[in-house]
């Protein structure tokens, strides 16, 4: 008897240094690191190696009550839609993983769909948005985002009409989010009595757009939205300052929450909305400071306020349904759909594959930092008429 | 309303600068394109790596060191120029000594410099992130009658032109510009009066890499930089040299020009959406209807 407990004793000891006893939980991810989309698919990345890290340095993974190691197997998409279902079937079927971390973009996502029900594989999706995620079949897949293109065009509009926007330029990027964007906020704003003043797309391969900026000068609307990628946001931006494009109220789709625009446009930046759900210094979710800290510190520059704080909200949710449900498939999936979860962003829960609770926001940048100015429920500034150009 | 506005619109010195700008990037890059591809026949298709290369070195000088683009462009000529050294030397030479071997690598150059660039790109990815990057570097806004324009813009289309007119003087009236045109036109035939293909060969890799590299350091100035920025410009240039001529060296900047009045005049007059029906509209029009290129004078290489 005094053997057992001194047996029970010595497990126990072992057990507080875990990396030697439980065998290590399997965590595999594929994603973009090179290819054109690499670039984009960098920030997110980010959080993913953020986490890995910081559950080193907590000794492991919470597995249902129980402390255990973590191994990453991470592979590279290489930017091909076709590779990803590939390599998910991979790491689930040849490296036998245990939780799946998901890629990056929309289309990465839908092209592991099969995989994941095939496999009846749960994964929590990130930085992919459309109002086409409905079509999948609920139970293998999840979005944190709230950024959908038919709820974020009619909040716009009614962000617009609050600050008194009567007409609108709309320039639109050829790819399928911002076209998705666009082709529910032409409706909106019609029934809404927003005058469209000028409206151009241009292909993804743009690198100049004097001429539709020269139009937008001439017509002076109230509101500009440019419904662009980073690229081509920073073409808009350098452009529109150029031309000295004086309209109170300017949205620039994607780019201004990665950290490269606050470095290239300085005080350039301040006045311009932009899409995201998520600021440190909202005082209603007191992760995200810890998380902007913890990032701030691995990599010298913030995160990205729409992917690298995605990527992490999908981290915690995962990291929660697992601490109560274990790395059984089934418990996860039914822990996913139905618990609420305490993020970054605040409680993110799912119905469907979509989450509810988070409302669609817009973010301004002012004094160099992005605020939530839109819904006011949420806001943590009001907006502001965009300044002047500097000279 | 539009219409009215559109007319306006054609006349305006604004958009006369943009197209201007973008012409100047994009002759500078074709002009070595095209020397490369008239002299030896080699298209090379990782051209736009060296953009990329010369808009890095510009990046990390001024964000590493605070070295000025201006300063940066002399070392990303310098490197440029090596690096071209470095290719000839080691590679390109051995494999114009055997005609069998030159016959091949003239069929599969645009395959084999294909998976260069792919691998170019890709090692810039891993080795130092796919992140975009840039910096900003005079930025002010300068006003000319009714122009309102960046002043790195106005410099970097002030540089793009001095270098394309001292190469367009070089070409005509220094020993060895005209030597490369002579080549460009008749290799066997320069070599029998006399001109050493060899040196002047090295001098054309090391003149047209430079001035990519050149071109990357202006285009960082005015937009972000990524491992991925090069290929697009490639295939600008592509265009370009057969708007303008294979081997036609003046053609490459009346190309340039052309595209870049394309692209922006046709984004003012049709719409932005466009852009490639045009450029590549153009492209397919011009191998059909004048397939030696604007500027005429078809080139005898065989």
């Amino acid at each position: 008897m005094r053997l057992a407990l001194a047996f029970a004793a010595a497990l126990f000891a072992a057990g507080a240094t875990p990396a030697a006893a439980a065998p290590p939980v399997k965590i595999g991810y594929a994603i973009s690191m090179t290819g054109p989309f690499a670039p984009a698919a960098r920030t997110q990345l980010n959080a993913y190696r953020l986490w890995a890290d910081q559950l080193a340095a907590q000794g492991g993974l919470d597995v249902g009550g129980v402390k255990r190691p973590v191994k990453f197997i991470v592979y590279d998409d290489q930017s091909d839609f076709a590779k990803a279902p590939q390599l998910y079937e991979k790491l689930i079927t040849d490296d036998k993983v245990d939780l799946l971390l998901a890629p990056w973009g929309t289309p990465f996502h839908f092209a592991i769909v099969g995989v994941l029900e095939k496999y009846q594989f749960p994964v929590v999706g990130n930085s992919a948005a459309s109002v086409t995620i409905r079509d999948i079949k609920p139970g293998n897949i999840w979005f944190t985002t709230s950024e959908i293109p038919d709820r974020m065009a009619a909040e716009l509009v009614k962000f617009m009409k609050k600050e008194n926007v009567k007409t609108v330029a709309v320039n639109t990027l050829q790819l399928p989010f911002s076209l998705e964007v666009k082709k529910f906020l032409m409706p909106d704003m019609a029934s809404a009595g927003l005058k469209v003043v000028v409206n151009d797309d241009y292909a993804p391969d743009v690198k100049d757009m004097t001429a539709t900026l020269t139009k937008i000068k001439a017509a002076a609307p109230d509101a500009v939205l440019s419904l662009s990628y980073p690229p081509d946001s920073i073409i808009f931006i350098k452009e529109a300052r150029q031309l000295d494009i004086k309209s109170p109220f300017q949205l620039v789709l994607v780019g201004p929450t990665d950290y490269l625009f606050t470095k290239m446009f300085g005080a350039n930046l301040d006045g311009i909305v932009t899409m995201g759900h998520w600021v440190p210094n909202q005082p209603k979710w007191p992760k995200a400071k810890a998380f902007y800290n913890a990032y701030m510190k691995k990599y010298g520059e913030p995160p990205d306020y729409l992917d690298s704080a995605l990527a992490w909200m999908s981290i915690e949710v995962l990291q929660q349904a697992v601490k109560t449900a274990g790395l059984d498939k089934a418990k996860i999936r039914h822990a996913i759909s139905t618990e609420t979860f305490d993020t970054i962003d605040g409680p993110v829960k799912f119905k469907g594959v979509e989450n509810v609770i988070t409302p669609t926001m817009f973010l301004q940048f002012q004094k160099g930092r992005p605020q939530i100015v839109w819904p006011g429920s949420d806001a943590t500034a009001r907006f502001e008429p965009k300044p002047e150009w500097t000279k | 309303m539009e219409e009215v506005a559109d007319v306006s619109l054609i006349l305006s010195p604004q958009l006369l600068a943009a197209a201007l700008v973008l012409a100047a990037f994009y002759a500078l890059i074709a002009i070595g394109l095209n020397l490369v591809y008239g002299a030896m026949r080699l298209l090379n298709v990782a051209h736009g790596e060296l953009v990329m290369l010369g808009g890095y070195i510009a990046y990390w000088g001024f964000a590493r060191w605070g070295i000025s683009p201006l300063i940066s462009a002399v070392f990303a000529v310098a490197a440029g120029a090596l690096l071209g050294v470095l290719l000839y030397a080691t590679i390109i030479r051995r494999l114009f000594r055997s005609t069998r071997m030159l016959a091949r690598v003239e069929a599969n150059s645009l395959l084999v410099f294909f998976g260069v660039s792919v691998v170019i790109q890709n090692v810039m990815a891993v080795a130092f992130t796919a992140d975009q990057r840039g910096f900003s570097y005079m930025d002010g806004v300068l006003t000319i009658g009714s122009v309102r324009i960046e002043e790195n813009r106005l410099l970097a289309l002030a540089i793009a032109t001095v270098a394309c007119v001292a190469c367009a003087l070089f070409f005509r009236y220094a020993r060895s510009g005209m030597a490369m045109r002579a080549i460009i036109q008749q290799r066997e035939a320069a070599a029998l009066v006399g001109i050493d293909v060899d040196r002047i060969n090295i001098q054309v890799f090391a003149l047209g890499f430079g001035l990519a590299a050149l071109a990357g350091t202006l285009v960082s100035m005015t937009a972000q930089i990524s491992p991925f920025m090069g290929f697009p410009f490639t295939v600008s240039a592509f265009v370009i040299i057969i708007l303008g001529g294979l081997g036609n060296l003046l053609g490459s900047i009346l190309g340039a020009l052309m595209l870049a009045a394309v692209e922006v005049y046709g984004a003012a007059l049709i719409s932005p959406s466009f852009r490639s029906i045009l450029v590549y509209g153009v492209f397919i029009a011009a191998l059909l209807l004048r397939p030696q290129g604007l500027l005429g004078r078809s080139i005898a290489a065989r």
